[in-house]
């Protein structure tokens, strides 16, 4: 499995297509709780990778990356995911992010502008608490997080034994040992002078029902060059969507 | 070693420690319901597949054409399917 030290955590990451194409490579960051990079790279990214190299990483404390006691805090996810580039050898990428993912990718390409060279946010919430789902994890209950999981993710955790066991544990244990929770009840907005600053070609995708849909129109009209694609869906975007999330994120990034 | 042999023994060291199950795994044994892999175990099967396996078999390649709930869906049978006929 190949894992890096980076930022002083133990993170996985999976590389897909060509890693001597000339073309910017793409890095995806997934989502919180209960995603890990298995809905980018069984989705989206294996679309993009016919023309560039892709990278998908577990975030830390997510699927096989390692525990993290804390550092949930999109300021340490930022710097968790230059340290990953750092160590890939990757001086400027293209960066796709799902729900707390894409706010880490926006992170970057603010703090970072030169390592980023195109952007897209897909079902960004902010601030944080525009998402209705936010509030069950705050609350930390586990089960009224899993009930607003579409049908299709919602499998992972139901049916048999072992499987639900395992995910269940994992949220269990993201949600009471570790600074999850306080780290995202903390998390404030990105004020709009601040966004009129992202200088990167963005692509925003959303889903019509997602509870962070409006945060779009925001973005749309603060970021000066940022484009809008709504789909149908909710907020699980980038996995219930794979194919056409995939084949927007390729025509944004080959144009 | 055959090749269900070989992918059998690849589900049981990537399930590891959690390994519960009495029953033997057949070709018919299915990733959701039988063995119940997680999404992320899926993408440490395909890693281990294509190293054991080799560049001949890109296994990765062959998910990527498949939607989520299609993999999901998949049986041990099918992946020696795919593995045999990559290597004739």
């Amino acid at each position: 499995m190949p894992h890096l030290i980076a930022n002083d955590q133990e993170l996985h990451h999976q590389l897909l297509g060509d890693a001597t194409s000339d073309a910017t490579p793409c890095v995806f960051a997934h989502g919180l709780l209960v995603d890990n990079l298995s809905s980018w790279y069984f989705g989206a990214a294996p679309i993009v990778a016919s023309s560039r190299l892709a990278v998908c990483y577990d975030l830390r404390g997510h699927g096989l990356s390692s525990h993290a006691a804390e550092g949930y805090d999109v300021g340490t996810g930022a710097r968790d995911l230059i340290a990953l580039l750092d160590s890939l050898g990757l001086q400027q990428v293209d960066l796709a992010g799902q729900s707390w993912g894409a706010l880490i990718c926006l992170r970057v390409a603010l703090e970072h502008p030169e390592r980023v060279r195109r952007l897209v946010l897909c079902e960004a919430p902010l601030p944080p608490s525009s998402l209705s789902e936010m509030a069950s994890v705050i609350s930390s209950d586990p089960q009224e997080l899993l009930d607003m999981l579409p049908e299709s993710l919602r499998e992972a955790f139901s049916g048999g034994k072992r499987r639900a066991i395992k995910a269940a544990r994992r949220l269990q244990r993201l949600l009471t040992e570790s600074t999850l929770v306080a780290d995202l009840k903390a998390e404030g907005d990105i004020e709009d002078e601040r966004l009129a600053e992202i200088s990167q070609e963005t692509l925003l995708l959303y889903g019509d029902e997602s509870s962070c849909r409006p945060v779009a129109d925001r973005l749309l009209a603060l970021l000066p060059k940022a484009s809008l694609k709504t789909l149908p869906g909710g907020h699980y975007l980038a996995a219930e969507r794979a194919s056409d999330v995939g084949a927007l994120i390729k025509e944004f990034l080959d144009g | 070693m055959t090749t269900l042999t070989t992918v059998a023994a690849l589900i049981q060291e990537v399930i590891g420690e959690d390994w519960d199950l009495d029953d033997e795994i057949t070709l018919e044994s299915s990733f959701a319901d039988d063995l119940e892999l997680e999404s992320i175990e899926f993408v440490a099967l395909a890693e281990k597949m294509q190293a054991s396996f080799g560049e001949g078999v890109d296994f990765v390649g062959w998910l990527s054409g498949k939607e989520l709930d299609e993999i999901i869906a998949l049986k041990v049978g099918d992946v020696v399917e795919f593995i045999d006929a990559c290597r004739t």
